[in-house]
C-alpha cells in the first residue's frame, strides 16, 4: 500500500462519540475551577513584581521546566520523570494532532508524519512513560528513599497514568488487530498486543473490548484531568510558573525588607503576610524531598526538615483557605491564626536549627524559596515577642551595644595589625581599596592570621589599602539572620553613610557573610560598591602578574565552599584557583560546589550550643577526613571556627589543619613564612 | 503602688583590657572606641520590677542621673515597658561621689512623688562602690535591704529575699523601703521587643537640671564632698601562662597533674 | 576620740577575714599612735574574744540576746550607738554582706564618709587615702575620704594579721543598746548552705566551673576533682546566672573575691569581671578548649582541651596513684 495514504479513522468503532466532547466541559470545568481554587488563595498573599526581565525567566523556564535540569541531578528520580514527562508531552502532541486532524479538518495525521511520528516515535515514548511509571513505583515501594512522602494519592496517580498507558496500548492493539491495520507494524508496542490477542478473540470480542477500553481510558484520562490540579500533579502547571516567577537574584539576596514605617507585623507568623509567591511556593511542591535530603541540619538529625515546612504549611493553607487570611474574630490585638508551632514542622526548634545555606533553594527543581520563609518567621519570633534561644540573644545585644556579635573577646579591632604598619582610612583618604576585616577577621584571634596574610599580599602587590580601623562596626549579617531586621537595617544605614562619607568605592573582605551583605544588601540602603571576596581580589593580582606563587606544598588539600561565597553568590572558581597554584596534590569532596556542605556556622547558628551528637560541623569534619587530605582550605572566619572544632572532635590521631586561601597563596609567595 | 528603677548607664565594662586606657586629667577611664550600656546589675533592677508588676501590679519609673545620653539607657527602659522615664542632667564632676548621686536620685524622687519600693542596682561595672542604693536610704530617711533577688508583695508590704555569703535570708518590710538588687537566673534582663523599641522613642522622658531640684546643685556639680579619686592607674600585672606539655592528651594531663601537685604540696 | 574602730561579728568567728581587719586596725592605729578599739557584736565569742585582747587596746562585747542573730536595722542601730560613743576617726570592717550593707549607712548617719574593697590604706597628712580596685579590676583607684569617722571595710585576706602582745591583755567591756522602736523591716527566714571546712574566702584551693560546663551536672564531676585535692568549689557568674550553682558560689567582682594558693578555672573564659575576684590567688590554672579565652593570660599554667576529656583523667592521676 502506498505509505502516503497511511492514516486511521479517529473515532473508529465508537458510536456516541459525542459523549466525549460533552464529558469535555464539565473536566475542563472541574480542572479550571482545580486550578483557580489554588490561585484564589495565592492572591490573598502580599503582593510582589516577579514579572520583570522576561529574557531571563524565559531562559530559566527553558533550562529547568523543559530541559529539566535540576531533576535530572538525581540520577534514578531524574530518569525516570524524564522519561514520564516527555512521554506526556509527546502523548499530548499526539491528542493535539488528532484533534488538529479531526475537529479542525486539516488533514494532518496521514502519511510519513503519520507512521514516523503518530505511531512510531508515539508508541515508543508511550512504551518509556511505562518503564518510566515502573521505576517510579519500584522507588516508591521498594527502594524507599527517606525523603519521599508516601502517601495514597501518589500511589493514585502512578497507578492512573499507568493505567492510562496501559488502556491506550490496548485501545491501539485491538484496533490495529481488528481493522487488520496494514502499517500497524508502526505501532511497534500495538502491533505485539495485536499480534498476541488476534488470534485469541473473535472480531465481535474484540471490537467489544476496544470501545470498552476506549471508553475507560477516556474517562480515566478525562477524570485524570479533572483531578490532577487537586493533587500534586498540579505541579505541571504550578512549577513552571514558579520558575518562571522565581527570584532573579542571586541566592545571597533572597531576604525580604521591612519598611518598618508601614509594617503592620514584622516578620511573619500568619499566611496573610506572606506574599502570593510564598503562597504559590508551597503550590509548587511536587514532594520530591531533595530540600531536605540536602538540608545539613536534617541530615545530623536536628527536626529542621524544609520539606515539611512547605507540605505542612501547603496543607494548612488548604484546610484553612478562608480563616487563615482573616483576623481572629475574639483577639483583640487584631491578630491572624498563627503558623509558627501550628504545624510540626514550623516549631521554633526547627526555625532555630537553620543555618540559612541554601542548600534547599538549590536543590529544589521547582525553585521554591524555602530558606527565606524560615528568617520571615524568626523575625516574628524576634521582633515581635523577643523570643529566641539565649545565646542568639546575647550576640544580637552585644552587636548592638557593642558592635559586634563577640561579647568577651580580649581583643580590639586593630590588635591584628601589630607591626604591620596597615593604614587606617583616616592616614590614608587616597587609598584606593578599603580592607574590611569584619567581627571575625579581627576578633578571633585564629583569624588574625588570615587577616595579616591578606594584608601582607595586598602589600606585597603594591595595592593602596587602607582598613577602617576602631570605627569598624559589624555589618549586621548575623542580626539579620537571626531575625532582628531592624538591627541590621540601622546597622545597615550607619554603616552606608560611613562608607560614603570616606568615600569608599571598592571593598575587599576575606569573610563571604560581609561580602554577601556588601554586594546583595547595602545597595537598598545607598550602598553601591565594587566588592571582592578576598579570594577573587588575591587571584586577580595572581593574574595581573603582581603576585607570583613560587611554592608548591606537598600536604593533600581539599576545599571547602563557603555558603555564602559559592551558593549564595555563585563563586566557586577564585578559591579554588588560589589552592591550587599553592599545592601540588588536591582534592575534591563529593559534596562541593553547589551541593557544598555547610561548616554550620551561618544564620547565628555559630552562636548557638548544639546537641553534641547533632553538630553540622562534625558531619562536615567526617566528609573532609574521608578524602584523607591532609589540610582543608576555607575562605570564611566561621567556617574556620567550626571546622577547626569539628575537626577536633572527629579527627582522633590525625594532624589535619584548617587554613585560610590567604594564608595558603601568602605561603606561596612569601620566601620567609614557615609553611 | 509606685516604683522607681535607678539605672546608670556607663563604660562598656566588657572592652577588652588592651583597650583600656585612662583619661589622667580627668581622672577616669577614656572613652576610646568603647560603647555605653546600662550597668548590668540595673537591667536586673529593672527586670525585678517589671516581673513584681507582673505579679503585683504597680507603675515602675526608670529614674537616672547621668549625661545627655543616659536618655539611651531611659529610652531601653521605656522599650522594656518601664512606664516612665526621668533624667537628672550631670553637668558636674565626671564621676560624682556615691553621696552626691544618693543625693541627687533623693531629690528627683522628691519630684516624682510618692513611692513605694526604689529599686538600685547592687554596684556598678565601672566605679563599683556599692554604696548608692544604701546612702539613698539614708538620704530618703528608709530603710535599705541589699543584695536582693525575689521581691514579693504582701499584705502589710514586700517579702525580699536576698543573698548572702552562706545562703539567703528573707526580709519583711513595710513600705517605703530601698532595695539593692544582685543578679541571679531569673532576673536575666528581657530583650524588648521591636515595637516597643520604636515606641519608645515617641514617649514623653522628663529631663531635669540639678538647678530644678531641690538640693545644693553646687555641692552636687564639685561631687567630692564624700570622698575623692586622687588618683587612677592601671597596675602592671604580666603573668607568663605556660601550655602543658606533651604529645597525647594523657602525657599532657600528666604535665597537669604534677604541676598541680607541686603547687598544692607547698600549701 | 580618733581612735580606730574594728567592728567584728562574734558569729564568724576570728577567721581568716576578721584577722585582717584587726591586723590593719593595729597597724593604722601605731601609725598615728592612736588606740585600736575592738568592736564584738553577736552571741559571745569567749574564743573570739581572747584571740582580741592581746591585739586591740579596748575591746567591746555587745552581747544582748536581741543581737544573737544578725539583722540589719537592729545591728546599725547597735554600732550607731557605739560609734557615737567611742567617736572613731577610722572605722574598719570586712567584706562580708553584713559589713558591705551596714558600713555606708553608718557613715551617713555619722556625717561621715564610706569605701569598700580596699586592699590599701595610708594617711596622707590628716586625711586617709585608700586604694581600692576599680572597673572590673582593671584599674586601681586613690580615693581620699573628706569627711570623717571613715568607715571602711576591707579587702579583708590582703592584709597580714598582727601579733599578738604576751604583755597586755585589753578587757571585754560590756555595751547595752537600747532597742526601744520599730524597725521597718526585719529578718523573718534564714537559710545557711551546709559549709565546707571552710569558707570560700579562706580556701587555700579552689576548683571553679564557669559557662562552658553547661549545666548543673557537669559540676558533679568537678566536685569529686575538688575533693581529691581537698578543694572548695566556686563558680563563675555565668553559671550562677544560668541556676546551675547556687549564688553563693559566685566568685568575681560581684561575689566573693578569693586568695587561694591554687584556682583552678575549668571552662572559664576569664571575663574581667571574674578576674577581678581572684586577682588575690596566688597560682591561677586554667583548663579551657578555647585557646583564645583570656583566662589564658592571668593563668601560670593551662591545658587547652575539652574539659570533659581532662577531669576524669587528671582525677584518676591526682588521686594517689603516683607514677
Amino acid at each position: 500500500m502506498n505509505d502516503s495514504h497511511a492514516t486511521r479513522e479517529v473515532f473508529w468503532n465508537i458510536t456516541q462519540a459525542w459523549a466525549m466532547y460533552a464529558l469535555l466541559a464539565p473536566t475542563l470545568i472541574l480542572a479550571g475551577y482545580g486550578f483557580y481554587r489554588r490561585v484564589r488563595v495565592w492572591k490573598r498573599g502580599l503582593s510582589l513584581d516577579r514579572t520583570d526581565r522576561p529574557a531571563e525567566r524565559i531562559r530559566r523556564l527553558i533550562i529547568h521546566a523543559l530541559a529539566q535540569r535540576r531533576t535530572t541531578r538525581d540520577a534514578s528520580a531524574g530518569i525516570f520523570h524524564t522519561l514520564i514527562y516527555t512521554g506526556f508531552i509527546i502523548l499530548t502532541l499526539a491528542t493535539t494532532v488528532v484533534f488538529i486532524h479531526q475537529d479542525f479538518g486539516l488533514p494532518i495525521m496521514r502519511g510519513k508524519f503519520y507512521l514516523y511520528f503518530q505511531s512510531f516515535i508515539v508508541d515508543v515514548f508511550g512504551a518509556l512513560t511505562l518503564i518510566g511509571i515502573l521505576i517510579a513505583a519500584a522507588r516508591r515501594l521498594i527502594q524507599k528513599p527517606k525523603k519521599l512522602v508516601f502517601t495514597d494519592e501518589a500511589a493514585m496517580i502512578l497507578a492512573v497514568i499507568f493505567l492510562i498507558a496501559v488502556t491506550g496500548f490496548l485501545i491501539e492493539g485491538w484496533r490495529i488487530a481488528a481493522t487488520s491495520d496494514p502499517w500497524g507494524h508502526w505501532s511497534p508496542f500495538g502491533y505485539l498486543i495485536a499480534r498476541a490477542s488476534g488470534p485469541l478473540m473473535s472480531d465481535e470480542t474484540l471490537k467489544q473490548s476496544h470501545a470498552a477500553v476506549w471508553w475507560t481510558h477516556t474517562i480515566l484520562v478525562f477524570g485524570f484531568i479533572a483531578w490532577a490540579p487537586y493533587t500534586k500533579m498540579a505541579h505541571v502547571a504550578f512549577s513552571p510558573i514558579n520558575i518562571y516567577t522565581s527570584s532573579l537574584a542571586p541566592a545571597g539576596a533572597s531576604l525580604k525588607h521591612i519598611d518598618f514605617e508601614k509594617a503592620e507585623t514584622l516578620g511573619v507568623n500568619s499566611l496573610a503576610a506572606f506574599t502570593w509567591k510564598d503562597l504559590a511556593d508551597f503550590d509548587a511542591c511536587t514532594e520530591c524531598g531533595r530540600c531536605t535530603a540536602f538540608c545539613p541540619a536534617n541530615m545530623v538529625g536536628k527536626s529542621l526538615s524544609p520539606r515539611d515546612i512547605i507540605l505542612d504549611l501547603q496543607r494548612f493553607m488548604r484546610a484553612n483557605a478562608e480563616s487563615a487570611f482573616n483576623k481572629i474574630p475574639s483577639d483583640g490585638d487584631g491578630k491572624f491564626p498563627p503558623i509558627i508551632g501550628a504545624v510540626e514542622a514550623t516549631s521554633p526548634d526547627a526555625l532555630w536549627a537553620c543555618t540559612t545555606c541554601g542548600a534547599c533553594m538549590e536543590a529544589c527543581p521547582v525553585f521554591i524559596e524555602q530558606m527565606p520563609k524560615i528568617v520571615d518567621m524568626r523575625r516574628y519570633l524576634v521582633m515581635e515577642e523577643a523570643d529566641f534561644p539565649d545565646t542568639m540573644q546575647e550576640a544580637v545585644t552585644s552587636i548592638e551595644s557593642r558592635g559586634h556579635p563577640f561579647r568577651g573577646t580580649p581583643w580590639g579591632r586593630m590588635d591584628w595589625a601589630e607591626g604591620l604598619g596597615v593604614r587606617t582610612i583616616d592616614q590614608a583618604a587616597d587609598a584606593e581599596v578599603l580592607l574590611w576585616v569584619g567581627c571575625g577577621g579581627a576578633l578571633i584571634e585564629r583569624n588574625h592570621k588570615v587577616t595579616r596574610a591578606t594584608a601582607q599580599l595586598l602589600e606585597k602587590a603594591g595595592v593602596s589599602f587602607a582598613v577602617l580601623g576602631r570605627e569598624e562596626k559589624c555589618t549586621g549579617d548575623p542580626a539579620r539572620r537571626i531575625g532582628n531586621e531592624f538591627l541590621f537595617q540601622n546597622l545597615a544605614q550607619e554603616n552606608t553613610d560611613k562608607l560614603n562619607r570616606h568615600g569608599i568605592k571598592k571593598i575587599i573582605t576575606a569573610c563571604p557573610h560581609c561580602f554577601n551583605t556588601f554586594r546583595n544588601e547595602y545597595p537598598h540602603f545607598g550602598g553601591n560598591f565594587e566588592v571582592y571576596h578576598h579570594s577573587q581580589y588575591l587571584a586577580r593580582l595572581v593574574d595581573e602578574g603582581k603576585l607570583k606563587p613560587e611554592k608548591k606544598s606537598e600536604k593533600k588539600i581539599t576545599f571547602h565552599d563557603p555558603c555564602y561565597l559559592g551558593r549564595h553568590n555563585d563563586e566557586y572558581a577564585a578559591p579554588r584557583r588560589l589552592v591550587k597554584l599553592a599545592s601540588r596534590s588536591t582534592v575534591e569532596m563529593k559534596q562541593s560546589r553547589e551541593q557544598s556542605f555547610c561548616c554550620g556556622g551561618g544564620g547565628g547558628m555559630s552562636f548557638i550550643e548544639e546537641p553534641p551528637d547533632k553538630r553540622v560541623n562534625q558531619e562536615r569534619a567526617r566528609q573532609i577526613l574521608e578524602t584523607d587530605a591532609d589540610r582543608v582550605a576555607v575562605g570564611c572566619p566561621f567556617c574556620m571556627t567550626m571546622l577547626e572544632d569539628g575537626i577536633n572532635a572527629r579527627k582522633g590521631e590525625r594532624d589535619v589543619r584548617v587554613i585560610d586561601v590567604a594564608e595558603l597563596l601568602w605561603e606561596s609567595v612569601s620566601a620567609d613564612v614557615k609553611g | 503602688m509606685n516604683i522607681v528603677v535607678c539605672i546608670k548607664q556607663i563604660l562598656d565594662p566588657e572592652i577588652p583590657a588592651r583597650d583600656f586606657r585612662i583619661d589622667s586629667e580627668r581622672k577616669e577611664a577614656a572613652r576610646g572606641s568603647a560603647n555605653l550600656v546600662t550597668n548590668i546589675f540595673c537591667e536586673n533592677a529593672l527586670e525585678t520590677a517589671l516581673q513584681f508588676r507582673e505579679r503585683a501590679g504597680g507603675r515602675i519609673t526608670a529614674l537616672s542621673f547621668g549625661l545627655e545620653s543616659a536618655e539611651d539607657s531611659l529610652r531601653k527602659a521605656l522599650a522594656m515597658k518601664a512606664d516612665a522615664a526621668a533624667l537628672v542632667i550631670n553637668d558636674g564632676h565626671p564621676h560624682p561621689d556615691p553621696l552626691s548621686v544618693a543625693r541627687a536620685l533623693a531629690a528627683a524622687i522628691g519630684k516624682l512623688g510618692d513611692y513605694d519600693l526604689i529599686l538600685v542596682g547592687r554596684e556598678s561595672g565601672d566605679w563599683g562602690a556599692g554604696q548608692t542604693g544604701a546612702l539613698l536610704a539614708e538620704e530618703l530617711r528608709v530603710p535599705c535591704v541589699n543584695f536582693v533577688d525575689h521581691i514579693d508583695a504582701t499584705p502589710d508590704g514586700f517579702s525580699l529575699k536576698r543573698q548572702t555569703d552562706t545562703g539567703w535570708e528573707i526580709f519583711a518590710a513595710k513600705p517605703p523601703v530601698v532595695v539593692t538588687i544582685t543578679n541571679d537566673e531569673h532576673n536575666v534582663p528581657r530583650v524588648p521587643k521591636t515595637r516597643d523599641v520604636m515606641m519608645s522613642f515617641r514617649q514623653p522622658l522628663t529631663k531635669w537640671t540639678l538647678d530644678d531640684l531641690d538640693l545644693d546643685s553646687a555641692e552636687i556639680r564639685a561631687a567630692n564632698s564624700f570622698y575623692e579619686v586622687v588618683d587612677l592607674l592601671i597596675p602592671v600585672k604580666e603573668t607568663q601562662c605556660e601550655m602543658v606539655e606533651g604529645e597525647s592528651l594523657e602525657a599532657k594531663v600528666d604535665d597537669l597533674a604534677r604541676r598541680i601537685r607541686e603547687v598544692t604540696s607547698a600549701l | 576620740m580618733s581612735d580606730i574602730l574594728a567592728i567584728l561579728f562574734a558569729s564568724t568567728g576570728f577567721d581568716g577575714a576578721a584577722q585582717g581587719v584587726l591586723g590593719e586596725g593595729r597597724r593604722l592605729a601605731d601609725t598615728l599612735n592612736r588606740k585600736l578599739h575592738a568592736l564584738v557584736i553577736g552571741p559571745q565569742n569567749e574564743q573570739m574574744n581572747s584571740s582580741i585582747t592581746p591585739i586591740a587596746d579596748r575591746v567591746t562585747a555587745i552581747d544582748q540576746p536581741e543581737f544573737s542573730e544578725y539583722d540589719t536595722e537592729p545591728y546599725l542601730h547597735a554600732l550607731l550607738a557605739i560609734c557615737n560613743q567611742i567617736s572613731p576617726r577610722v572605722v574598719l570592717l570586712a567584706n562580708d554582706t553584713y559589713s558591705q550593707e551596714i558600713a555606708p549607712r553608718l557613715a551617713h548617719r555619722l556625717d561621715g564618709s564610706a569605701v569598700g574593697d580596699v586592699t590599701e590604706l595610708k594617711f596622707h597628712d590628716d586625711a586617709l587615702r585608700v586604694t581600692r580596685s576599680v572597673y572590673g579590676g582593671k584599674a586601681a583607684a586613690i580615693i581620699e575620704l573628706k569627711r570623717y569617722p571613715a568607715v571602711v571595710w576591707l579587702r579583708a585576706r590582703a592584709f597580714a594579721p598582727a601579733e599578738p602582745r604576751t604583755e597586755t591583755i585589753a578587757q571585754v567591756e560590756k555595751f547595752t543598746v537600747d532597742l526601744s522602736g520599730d524597725f521597718r523591716t526585719r529578718i523573718v527566714e534564714r537559710k545557711r548552705e551546709a559549709l565546707g571546712a571552710t569558707r570560700l574566702e579562706d580556701a587555700q584551693i579552689i576548683v571553679s566551673g564557669g559557662r562552658g560546663l553547661g549545666g548543673p551536672e557537669p559540676f558533679e564531676e568537678l566536685q569529686q576533682l575538688a575533693d581529691t585535692l581537698g578543694a572548695q568549689m566556686a563558680a563563675s557568674r555565668a553559671a550562677c546566672d544560668a541556676g546551675w550553682v547556687p549564688p553563693s558560689w559566685q566568685v568575681g567582682q560581684t561575689g566573693k573575691k578569693v586568695a587561694p594558693g591554687l584556682y583552678i578555672a575549668v571552662a572559664i573564659s576569664g571575663a574581667s569581671q571574674h578576674l577581678a575576684g581572684i586577682s588575690d590567688a596566688k597560682i591561677v590554672a586554667a583548663i579551657n578548649i578555647d585557646a583564645d579565652a583570656p583566662i589564658f593570660k592571668r593563668c601560670r599554667f593551662g591545658i587547652v582541651e575539652d574539659y570533659r576529656k581532662v577531669v576524669p583523667l587528671l582525677r584518676e592521676k591526682l588521686s594517689g596513684t603516683e607514677k
